[in-house]
């Protein structure tokens, strides 16, 4: 019955560290390549002669799109009224790595100190703080789709799927798509509230192909917690509303993001 | 993660002999030869003729205790889930304190609970588990309450660290993951051992601890806790894609 066989020891296990594995992946700081930098030391971005062009809004909290230079416009901003907007984290992403000039209503350049400084502002004015700045920068440099919660990329096919999801509840605003033409603008903020735990943004998978038209169901949702973990309560309120689609919980520590999910699972019986 | 079976012929011999057949074996010869444990301490002793040595054995309950008595039958030292396991659900032994005199099952209960913080979640976990025919063991080696097995140790590696957490605030003990850095923490270590995280939250209900009889009310939510990683995510996904 006794089955011993030495060769089974974790490290000769082939496989066993293989990436579907899920939860090893971290081991990769051994290096802590954030020290590494001797001062003087920090890396650039390449300056960018294609540079896309937007006016900051201040009382939408939005950037309006003037020029559009590239490709990133396919999965950036979200289209009004034949005009496209982007929120303070698009506006800031695409600002730090030189691919936009950001302009004041009067024409005057907004520098990105200017932006910062709004992320700083108390309340989380604009629906972004930091942390989710920081957040929204990780997965955007992975190539990952990012639009922020329950804000529709366009509003081409959303009154029909309003409609449709009137039997999730009221209480979900996953589904306050918002019908009305600036009503974007009060989905956007009422989805923020200080320190709750709540969706954030939902992110699709790299795809070449993807439309703000037909964007699908986002392959998660990403939530932001209190100060806390998430509570088994917490968790189940947001899957109440989520629907089919995975939740995801972010915590940033020192600049360094983690994402970690709470799946709800029922472990066989077995023979 | 996949089971990590030990070994090409693991998962067959598992499939031939399943667990439930192996417990259901033991029950009957520990029902037949009238078996009583003796409680002690944090521990309750149970001696076994040669075939329930065997049985316990392959269902992976208790530990021999190794002593120098020249007899045929074992002593096997079970621990305080272990035990009540075997008493209240499989109803297959009797426990004596120190009087011999049996205890009933509402009266170890009461024992345990004192005896040990946080033994009614402890324990509804344990049961839990075992009920569904996973094989149970000691997790403290890995910081978790329990590890959980696919079938016996020696042909499957632990599937599942699990950590049995009340859903009730105010209840003792347990107080684990109330911290970021204690996922931080957990995770690491689940992940260098190749083990994920099931954490089962143990709801009362409403029920009281007074007694052993209101655990079939309490109701167990099983949510294993992951890391994900978006660089190797996006690997996969182009893999995919690719196909």
């Amino acid at each position: 019955m006794m089955e011993t066989d030495a060769s089974h020891s974790f490290s000769s296990d082939d496989g066993v560290y293989d990436c579907d594995s899920g939860s090893e992946g971290f081991v990769e700081d051994l290096v802590d390549d954030e020290l590494c930098f001797a001062s003087g030391d920090i890396p650039k971005l390449q300056f960018r002669k294609e540079r896309s062009k937007v006016r900051w809004i201040e009382e939408l909290g939005m950037a309006e799109v003037l020029e559009k230079k590239g490709k990133m416009w396919i999965t950036t901003g979200i289209s009004r009224n034949g005009k496209t907007y982007c929120s303070i984290e698009e506006t800031l992403y695409l600002a730090e790595i030189g691919a936009l000039d950001v302009l004041n209503v009067d024409d005057t350049p907004l520098p990105l100190s200017d932006l910062y400084a709004k992320l700083a502002e108390d309340r989380e004015k604009y629906g972004c703080s930091w942390e989710s700045f920081e957040v929204y920068r990780c997965l955007k440099s992975l190539g990952y789709i990012v639009g922020r919660h329950g804000v529709a990329w366009s509003m081409k096919n959303v009154k029909n799927k309003t409609n449709a999801d009137d039997s999730v509840g009221e209480s979900c605003s996953i589904t306050d798509k918002g019908n009305v033409d600036d009503k974007f603008i009060t989905d956007m903020f009422g989805n923020m509230y200080l320190g709750e735990t709540k969706p954030i943004f939902d992110v699709f998978p790299p795809n070449s192909k993807f439309r703000k038209s037909s964007s699908g169901d986002p392959s998660f949702m990403l939530c932001r917690a209190s100060v806390h973990p998430p509570s088994r309560q917490e968790i189940e309120d947001i899957e109440t509303c989520s629907g089919q689609i995975p939740l995801k919980f972010y915590v940033v520590e020192h600049g360094r993001v983690s994402f970690l999910s709470f799946t709800k699972v029922d472990l066989p019986v077995l023979p | 993660m996949a089971p990590r079976w030990k070994g090409k012929t693991a998962e067959a011999k598992a499939l031939a002999e399943p667990m439930s057949v192996i417990v259901s074996k033991l029950q009957t010869s520990l029902i037949e030869s009238n078996a009583q444990g003796l409680l002690s301490g944090s521990a309750v002793l149970l001696e076994a003729l040669p075939e329930q040595t065997e049985l316990l054995y392959r269902a992976c309950i208790g530990r021999p205790v190794i002593t120098a008595e020249k007899k045929n039958k074992q002593w096997h030292q079970l621990s305080f889930e272990e035990a009540l396991y075997l008493c209240s659900v499989l109803k297959c032994i009797k426990v004596a304190g120190e009087n011999e005199c049996a205890k009933s099952d509402e009266e170890m209960w009461h024992y345990m609970v004192a005896k040990r913080v946080g033994f009614p979640v402890l324990f509804k976990a344990y049961s839990h588990l075992r009920r569904k025919n996973w094989v149970v063991r000691a997790g403290s080696q890995y910081g978790a309450d329990y590890v959980a097995y696919r079938y016996h140790p020696a042909f499957v590696h632990s599937e599942y660290a699990v950590l049995a957490l009340p859903d009730e605030d105010g209840d003792d003990g347990n107080a684990r993951l109330k911290v970021w850095s204690d996922y931080h923490c957990t995770l690491r270590l689940c992940g260098s051992v190749a083990k994920t995280l099931l954490v089962l939250h143990i709801s009362r209900n409403g029920e009281d601890v007074v007694s052993l009889s209101s655990l079939e009310h309490y109701s167990v939510e099983e949510r294993i806790v992951t890391r994900w990683n978006p660089e190797v995510s996006r690997e996969n996904q182009t893999m995919i894609m690719k196909k």
